[in-house]
């Protein structure tokens, strides 16, 4: 049991030296490799579950024996909670997903068998991170894991912008590491010792200036690895020229890693998340992330460049709910990632079906992919369901749970900060979902071009992970109660229990985590939205068929009458736009023709990738502004960075305790 | 001891100020790289005593009046200065493969991902 944690790390780095060797010979060889490995780690990572999840169990392991001596950790060791397991059964399961998806995607790619390296690599890495229980080890890994994720992200080096992404993503990513590294010495510097079990005993009782400012880096460095504001710049590049397993994998990844840094940072580390500055710090970052990625995406003309910015967007939901610091936001927050992981890998692998078979992921050039894809076209529609949070999906209840959270912190405290949370996190849903009918408009709906009318349905051996997740996806959504129950509880509880992890770790006696407890608003029944869902669908499918005209008064009279005005497309001459598909209808129904032509009509000026062409209208200057400000420049977003790390190490020392 | 102390910081900041106002692809891998060195001096310093000598003993060795620097900061360092070497390695790798592929060094000419 206590060798299972070092274990599935080694079969993963195994496995990536056993690829390079015998790969070369037999791709068969070297996948059969990579699929035992990948296999092998989720397996000793679900072996785990029984002891540690249900029984509360915190798994210990010393390299080469060195156990703690007199309270005293001397060696280097593994230390496995409910909280590290969480997220490393997040990461086996991500990594076996895009593990499998690659067989087929890659299978026309060269030089597979570095990619199946460097793949592995990043997933030990990764894994190493989250059961790690020394801060040095955390620091080598985070290395490692930005290292081959750079690598990846420049694997299709002939793609265009591939190489930028990849030379970006590594020079302000080696920021953030030597942020991580200059923090994780400080604090040696202050307490000698790098065990973190150590540093949790020790911490509280010794902070100084040099305390505040180690938190300070180690915070900005792990906001690095998990591309909050302002480094989501870097994702929204290496997102769109990685290929679309790398993707999955740096979304649903390598984002959780910064956040399982930032929660053992702020509830482990330095137990100060009951402080009130640390609160609107992570929240604030959160808040900020959330709302300024999801404006961003509405900018966006490239598929898996657009899902980027969602991810980071989401990034920012929980990070937001572990600012609240409650036994509740902590375990919205927790759920929200692992869901976060779910929906965004399958719409990342629905990006990748997409661009693997269209060889584009232009949406302005895409559209009408539902004939020809009508598999993963449901896939996609189960995605941006479950990401808008439309019920029964996991994204519903794990936004639901955020906003009681925030809501009941926000009561609790009668903070304002945390209301406008509250609001934020709401209207950033209501932008997320209406991004995502522009997305499935664009590419799935709408007009088809003649060149796309070949194009073929994906191939069984990538819907089928596609399907797992979406199947994960419901699940979680539907039996959420049980999941929160025997996951996310224990794992907050193990968060927040910070005594046990001392204990278990440095006396090496068994002491128990206790699982959360919280009241939740649990008053809804997914059973009864997905009746009303079905009914409501049932009702629209109706409508439209008996009688056409009327659905679109209703809709016309429906639509927000403020960006109705502007949605009329206006050429160089003033005359609106529509062509000689607006002449054939009265005026008043001409400006929404954009929006319910068919590809019978012709050919209409607003594309469907410009659905929100008059929302956008009315904030160009917003907009533009931040157009602008992902300039593109390297020099930019390491500026950024640097002023980030000044703002958060001014900010700590005027108000960290 | 101070002195070591502001010149690591000093050495990370103009590493910093190099990655952010130089245009050059070339000069800012050689400010990451100066940054790591800051941060090396920075660990070295930290397990560093006056008058220390290297800590390679055996157990019977060590009295009351032996002085020797902290081992364990030796170790990250090295492992750090492993992990700097990398980066720059496969920095200047991508600078090479960038500059065949765009013609020039100059960032702000390489920037076809942006807003």
């Amino acid at each position: 049991m206590e060798n299972l944690p070092i274990l599935s790390i080694m079969a993963l780095f195994m496995g990536a030296f056993l690829n390079s060797l015998v790969g070369r010979r037999s791709r068969a060889a070297g996948n059969a490799v990579v699929l035992i490995a990948m296999g092998a780690a989720f397996c000793m990572m679900a072996a785990l579950v029984p002891a540690v999840f249900f029984g509360g169990q915190t798994i210990c392991y010393w390299l080469g024996g060195w156990a703690p001596d007199g309270g005293w950790a001397y060696g280097i060791g593994l230390e496995v909670d409910a909280l590290s397991l969480f997220f490393g059964l997040i990461v086996t399961i991500a990594v076996l997903v895009s593990g499998i998806y690659s067989f087929t995607y890659m299978k026309e790619d060269d030089s597979q068998v570095n990619f199946y390296t460097l793949f592995l690599m990043l997933s030990g890495s990764v894994l190493g991170l989250v059961l790690s229980g020394d801060l040095f080890n955390v620091f080598v890994m985070v290395e490692i894991m930005t290292f081959s994720a750079v690598a990846l992200t420049a694997f299709r080096n002939e793609y265009e912008g591939a190489l930028e992404g990849a030379f970006k993503y590594l020079v302000v990513g080696s920021i953030g590491s030597t942020c991580i590294l200059v923090g994780t010495i400080l604090v040696y510097a202050n307490l000698h010792t790098l065990n973190m079990a150590q540093i949790a005993a020790l911490a509280p009782a010794n902070m100084n200036m040099t305390m505040v400012a180690a938190f300070a880096f180690l915070f900005v460095g792990f906001a690095t690895k998990a591309f909050l504001f302002p480094f989501q710049p870097l994702a929204a590049d290496a997102h769109a020229v990685a290929p679309a397993s790398i993707s999955l994998m740096i979304s649903g990844v390598l984002t959780k890693c910064g956040v399982y840094g930032i929660i053992r940072l702020c509830y482990g580390l330095f137990q100060n998340m009951d402080e009130r500055s640390v609160g609107y710090l992570v929240t604030g970052f959160g808040m900020v992330t959330m709302f300024i990625c999801v404006t961003m995406a509405f900018n966006q003309h490239n598929f898996k460049r657009l899902l980027a910015f969602h991810s980071i967007s989401q990034v920012g939901y929980v990070i937001t709910a572990i600012g609240a610091g409650t036994a509740m936001g902590l375990s919205a927050g927790l759920f929200h990632a692992v869901n976060h992981t779910l929906f965004k890998g399958l719409l990342f692998l629905v990006a990748g079906a997409v661009q693997h078979q269209s060889g584009s992921l232009d949406l302005d050039d895409l559209g009408g992919l539902s004939k020809n894809m009508p598999r993963t076209t449901v896939l996609f529609l189960i995605g941006a369901a479950s990401i808008s949070g439309l019920p029964p999906f996991n994204g519903f209840a794990s936004k639901w749970m955020i906003y009681q959270a925030l809501f009941e912190k926000a009561a609790q405290s009668g903070d304002f900060f945390y209301v406008l949370a509250c609001l934020t996190a709401l209207i950033t849903s209501v932008l997320t979902l209406a991004s995502f009918i522009k997305v499935a408009q664009s590419v799935f709906f709408g007009q088809r071009r003649a060149k796309y009318a070949q194009v073929k349905e994906s191939p069984l051996g990538m819907r089928l992970p596609m399907w797992v997740l979406a199947a994960l996806c419901a699940l979680l959504g539907i039996f959420y109660r049980a999941f929160a129950a025997g996951f996310l509880n224990p794992a907050a509880g193990a968060a927040l229990g910070v005594d046990a992890y001392i204990a278990n770790a440095l006396t090496g006696e068994s002491v128990l985590t206790e699982p959360v407890s919280y009241w939740a608003i649990g008053s809804w029944n997914p059973l009864v939205w997905l009746i009303l869902l079905v009914l409501a669908t049932c009702a629209v499918a109706l409508v439209s068929v008996t009688n056409k005209p009327r659905v679109r008064e209703a809709c016309a009279e429906g639509s927000v009458s403020q960006s109705a005005e502007s949605v009329v497309p206006v050429t160089m001459d003033g005359v609106p736009a529509g062509g000689s598909a607006s002449e054939s209808v009265p005026p008043e129904e001409a400006k929404y023709e954009p929006f319910f032509s068919g590809e019978e009509s012709e050919y209409s000026q607003v594309g469907g990738s410009d659905l929100f062409w008059g929302f956008k209208e009315n904030c160009r200057k917003y907009f533009a502004f931040w157009h602008k400000w992902h300039s593109g420049v390297v020099n930019d977003y390491a500026l950024y960075a640097v002023v980030c790390l000044a703002a958060v190490l001014l900010y700590c020392a005027a108000f960290v305790k | 001891m101070t002195f070591n102390y502001i010149c690591a910081f000093a050495f990370i900041v103009l590493g910093l100020y190099c990655i952010v106002a130089k245009h050059n692809l070339f000069k800012i891998v050689i400010g990451m790289s100066v940054v790591d060195y800051g941060a090396n001096l920075l660990i070295v310093s930290i397990g560093a005593t006056n008058g220390g000598t290297a800590p390679i003993y055996t157990a019977g060795e060590i009295g009351a009046g032996t002085v020797f620097v902290d081992p364990i900061p030796q170790a990250l360092t090295l492992t750090s200065i492993v992990i700097g070497a990398c980066v720059t390695a496969m920095a200047l790798s991508l600078v090479i493969k960038l500059y065949q592929q765009y013609g020039t060094l100059d960032t702000r000419e390489i920037r076809r991902l942006h807003g």
